[in-house]
């Protein structure tokens, strides 16, 4: 599903590489962890993937496309593909949970019968039923996380790509997040989570990459955080 | 449900930027309705060049014994001789297309006829101080040197009048008019685009985080960028609408107003009113929708 070929990203006002010859496979419905400190890689990661950069070396292929070729106005198609979630949620603060949740199918042309069928199921899916009417501001922070992965998996991605979803989050409903992502994984689709959290690595037991410097120092299958942090 | 959401997100940028709009709106129509003037008096002179083209004629007076010029002293009155050798010098001229002689009384007759409504004039006057003359018609309007220079300072020839001249003075008035209104036009319109420019820098700055989320969940650039364009075509249509308000005036109160005073029988069509209007209308359309394009290429990075 996702498949990096010795790739190398040099940023233009940077010496050393942000990704220094990686070579990873991440198959379809897997769950892998990318961790790692500071400055590893793990952004340059997810961005590479999404072809917000281009690798300075080598090849990435995603959903059986190699990126390198896909002219930019095709790269829209590509992200409609994979759902991105991060640290600071990126609702829009004018629009309630439904509208917020709507917006990604509005923005893609979906018609207005489907969006009504399908975002209520969502909504539901990630645990905020009921309020569907909240406004942004009247949410905890983990609800508004369970918002963001709403909108990033309601047009059914293969592949969803999380930087450190609980980064804003305290650990007990960091919990109920990782059991939101985890049945999104269950539904067949490929997720990859950049984190700092070795409590939530731990206990969830599945693949991690580890990074460091840029490159990946450690690729272990039911892995855990690691004994240097 | 798309054109709906693009419709909504257009008239959201419009409102959040209302002063902006304002003037651009403003800028815009004073721009074109400068231009669209332009235009129309342009139209104007060549219609009337064409009119005055097709009639235009020299008025060649000959010499009688009244005549105060210097010429007409030293040589005295035109003797038959001589004006049937100029009629047949001018007839045979290749820029000649017709030669009439006017005898003093027609022309006495002519004169009190043309100034009818001024009896003051017509009671100063009387026969025979309006010398015969020779109308001659031009094959082509321009050539009236070549003609003028064949008969001027002969002898029996008073003078040659030629209506051109004074036209000429007129048009190149209206010729000036017309460049500064275009070169005003243009700075204006110069002016326009920077604002615009601005207009949707801003307007892309305050949705930004829309627009963020838009790229990322895949929408297509063109569905992106559509709001953006729309928001400058408005701003630009509204101003052509204004700026044709000030042409249909500016054809109304000056243009016609011109026109009766010099007592011209040429009166722009609506049509061509039409024409310079909607050339406004698109100019506006497309100058705003361009900048805009432009501007977000810069600053809306897909």
């Amino acid at each position: 599903m996702i498949h990096f070929d010795n790739v190398t990203k040099v940023y233009p006002t940077q010496k050393r590489p942000a990704l220094a010859d990686v070579s990873i496979d991440v198959d379809k419905g897997e769950f892998v962890f990318l961790v790692g400190p500071s400055g590893s890689g793990k952004s340059t990661f997810l961005r590479l993937v999404l072809k917000e950069e281009k690798p300075t070396h080598g090849r990435v292929h995603v959903a059986g496309k190699d990126l390198a070729r896909l002219s930019n106005w095709k790269v829209p198609h590509l992200r409609r593909r994979i759902g991105c979630v991060f640290q600071d949620f990126r609702l829009l603060p004018n629009k309630n949970v439904f509208e917020n949740v709507a917006f990604a199918l509005e923005v893609i042309g979906k018609p207005r019968r489907f969006i009504r069928k399908v975002v209520p199921e969502v909504v539901e899916l990630v645990g905020l039923e009921g309020k569907a009417e909240r406004m942004p501001d009247e949410l905890s922070g983990g609800e508004q996380q369970r918002v963001a992965i709403a909108r990033a998996f309601v047009n059914r991605p293969q592949i969803l790509l999380a930087d450190e979803p609980t980064g804003n989050i305290d650990p007990a409903t960091s919990i109920g997040i990782m059991k939101v992502l985890d049945r999104i994984n269950r539904t067949g689709t490929t997720v990859v989570m950049a984190t700092h959290d070795a409590a939530i690595v731990d206990s969830m037991r599945k693949r991690v990459i580890e990074l460091e410097e840029g490159e990946v120092v450690r690729d272990q299958t039911r892995g855990v955080y690691g004994q240097a942090y | 449900m798309r054109a709906q959401f693009v419709l909504s997100e257009t008239w959201i940028g419009l409102r959040r930027n209302l002063t902006m709009t304002i003037a651009v709106i403003t800028t815009v129509a004073i721009s074109l309705a400068l231009f669209g003037g332009g235009l129309l008096i342009n139209q104007q002179v060549s219609q009337m060049r064409q009119f005055w083209d097709d009639r235009i004629s020299l008025t060649v007076y000959m010499c009688t014994d009244t005549s105060p010029s210097n010429a007409c002293e030293e040589n005295g009155a035109a003797t038959e001789d001589e004006r049937t050798q100029i009629q047949q010098d001018l007839e045979q001229l290749d820029e000649v297309q017709s030669v009439e002689y006017v005898t003093a009384e027609e022309a006495w007759a002519d004169f009190q006829e043309r100034f009818s409504n001024n009896r003051a004039l017509v009671e100063a006057t009387q026969e025979g101080d309006i010398p015969d003359n020779f109308r001659v018609q031009l094959a082509d309007p321009t050539q009236y040197e070549a003609v003028t220079g064949a008969v001027e300072g002969r002898p029996g020839v008073d003078s040659v009048s030629n209506d051109q001249a004074v036209l000429e003075q007129f048009f190149g008035l209206l010729d000036g008019l017309k460049w500064a209104a275009l070169v005003v036009a243009f700075v204006q319109l110069a002016a326009a685009a920077l604002l615009i420019g601005n207009t949707i820098r801003l307007s892309a700055y305050s949705r930004r985080r829309e627009t963020g989320i838009m790229r990322l969940v895949g929408a297509s650039n063109f569905y992106i960028q559509l709001p953006f364009l729309l928001e400058g075509a408005v701003a630009g249509l509204l101003g052509g609408i204004i700026a044709s308000g000030f042409i249909v005036a500016a054809r109304v109160f000056l243009l016609d107003r011109i026109q009766s005073w010099f007592q011209f029988d040429v009166t722009l069509t609506a049509g061509a009113v039409a024409s310079v209007i909607g050339v406004s209308l698109i100019l506006g359309v497309l100058l705003c929708t361009v900048t805009s394009f432009l501007t977000l290429r810069r600053y809306l990075r897909v």
